[in-house]
């Protein structure tokens, strides 16, 4: 059993009198790639977001190798530091050029010097094979291209878990190939991962755990195989029929 | 038409005789709307910033109030300030700062002039910038405070790195509305004595009963002005926009043309026959504009 990375404990949300998440307990080793599926609505980019603190949970906890950062006393740009994520809007900063995006993170944040952010940088950019691009802006090109920046910006931060919120679903279907494989390469060199997808295909095959949400509560999480092609609860059969279908 | 001729012939009359005059309003005036303008944004960026300050209700107690105590006195000088005339502002300010402090505050001789000119017309356009900054940090995407908080930035990181500079650029044309704004309204410091360009006007007026054909001048003078301070601030927006190209850097097409850069004499890299035939037209003209200038276009 590896290191434990992430424990969410008891986990609920709400807004207003609407309940998202409901009592949502999970844990994320290091090196896991979990994935989050389940129909829209059912709370998957709530509880992302929950973890990164980009929403306040209502009551739980989140452990971060045994802290819990919903406290006092917690810095959330320190934990948010170490805890990548990648956006379905993609959300780079239309302002820098994408060298910059990645950059700047790593100066201002890890108080990197100019030179190794830019070296750590096209590092990362290379990875996901964006390094002719350096000097564009985001609005300058296509959508994968933006989301494979996007996962380099995150990269170079050096984070021990990155999150995706569905990463591929705002993009055209022929671009949603290169997202996914530069995905694959990630978890194929044992970054840790939490993605809430879409893409069948990719939660079997690639994820170590996979966590089926309906109505906000977790209704099945298990060994991907299993949960695809033997599910133990009545919604997730339905859900999982309904998207093979296609 | 013989009115028009007439009307021409003593405009010039008048320009021949005070035209010294004229230009020092016009001085003033620049002087003034340039100076106020850009206090104005100081005021109006600092209220701006400080009304946008997130809190929620996690945050203690002190914090909640000494935010919401910012936003009330905020709010409460920009619908003074935007909601009263300027005249009287002017009024207010140069004459009754002196009344309230029994005279301990004064703006004495021309300097004290200049400094009630600057307080009000700053003041003025502070509380309109205040919300024209406002309005551009939250017409930003949240999405962008969203990814600059995801890789660990700060409030004050994101505002300074990612929302402020493109808050800026949407906000400049406000800018410019301000400053064209003041350009003509500071006109009205003439209540104070504050002799700038339509100051001017009416003293030479004063002298010769020549109102109608002076005004004409005063037009054409402020109509200059604006026309010319809009043509700059268009340029200044084309510049921050920047280049609409971007250069890919492709290291196989920096090796391919390596060799033909000691030779531009011999015919250019750029024939049928050269290996480059495989560039694209526009990596071409990038090449040609490398060439003459020494460096590419797009690292300016």
């Amino acid at each position: 059993m590896s290191e434990t990375i992430l424990e969410v404990r008891h986990l609920s949300k709400s807004f207003g009198d609407h309940e998202v998440l409901k009592d949502i307990d999970f844990t994320v080793c290091k090196g896991d790639v979990t994935s989050i599926i389940g129909a829209s609505g059912s709370g998957k980019s709530t509880l992302l977001r929950c973890i990164n603190l980009l929403e306040t949970p209502s009551s739980g906890q989140i452990l971060f190798h045994g802290q819990d950062v919903t406290g006092k006393g917690v810095n959330p740009s320190q934990y948010r530091s170490k805890v990548g994520m990648v956006f379905q809007s993609f959300n780079l900063f239309n302002n820098m050029t994408v060298l910059e995006n990645c950059m700047v993170g790593q100066v201002k944040v890890l108080k990197k010097s100019k030179t190794e952010a830019r070296e750590n940088a096209m590092k990362y950019l290379e990875q996901v094979g964006m390094t002719p691009y350096i000097k564009a802006k985001p609005r300058q090109i296509s959508g994968g291209q933006k989301q494979r920046v996007a996962i380099a910006r995150a990269l170079a931060m050096e984070p021990e878990v990155l999150l995706f919120d569905e990463p591929t679903s705002a993009l055209d279907p022929e671009m949603v190939g290169e997202v996914l494989s530069v995905m694959r390469d990630l978890a194929q060199n044992g970054m840790t991962m939490l993605v809430v997808t879409h893409e069948m295909a990719f939660a079997r095959d690639v994820s170590s755990q996979v966590v089926f949400m309906s109505d906000g509560v977790i209704c099945e999480q298990g060994d991907p195989r299993q949960v695809f092609s033997n599910p133990q609860q009545q919604r997730t059969r339905e859900f999982l029929s309904r998207f093979m279908a296609h | 038409m013989d009115k028009f001729i007439e009307l021409g012939q003593d405009m010039a009359a008048l320009w021949l005789q005070y035209w010294d005059r004229y230009l020092v309003g016009i001085r003033s005036t620049l002087i003034l709307a340039v100076v106020a303008t850009l206090i104005g944004c100081v005021i109006g960026l600092v209220c701006g910033i400080l009304n946008t300050i997130p809190y929620s209700k996690n945050d203690s107690l002190p914090k909640r109030f000494v935010l919401k105590l910012i936003r009330v006195i905020v709010r409460i000088y920009v619908e003074v300030f935007r909601g009263t005339p300027m005249v009287l502002q002017a009024v207010f300010i140069y004459y009754g700062l002196p009344y309230f402090t029994n005279q301990q505050i004064m703006f004495r001789g021309n300097s004290g002039l200049w400094l009630a000119a600057i307080i009000v017309v700053s003041i003025n356009t502070g509380a309109y910038m205040a919300e024209s900054v406002r309005g551009g940090i939250i017409s930003i995407d949240p999405g962008q405070t969203e990814g600059a908080k995801a890789i660990g930035m700060t409030h004050v990181q994101t505002m300074t790195s990612v929302i402020l500079p493109q808050a800026f650029r949407n906000i400049l044309p406000q800018i410019g509305n301000n400053f064209i704004i003041n350009i003509k309204d500071t006109s009205v410091m003439f209540i104070i004595g504050f002799i700038e360009f339509f100051g001017q006007h009416r003293n030479i007026v004063g002298n010769n009963n020549m109102y109608f054909q002076s005004a004409a001048i005063e037009m054409i003078g402020y109509l200059t002005m604006t026309l010319i301070a809009s043509f700059l601030l268009r340029r200044l927006e084309k510049w921050l926009d920047g280049n609409s190209s971007y250069e890919l850097v492709q290291d196989d097409a920096l090796t391919l043309s390596a060799g033909t850069y000691t030779h531009p004499g011999k015919g250019t890299p750029f024939d049928e026959r050269s290996p480059e035939g495989a560039l694209t037209q526009e990596q071409r003209e990038r090449k040609h504009q490398e060439l003459k200038h020494g460096r590419s276009r797009g690292e300016r």
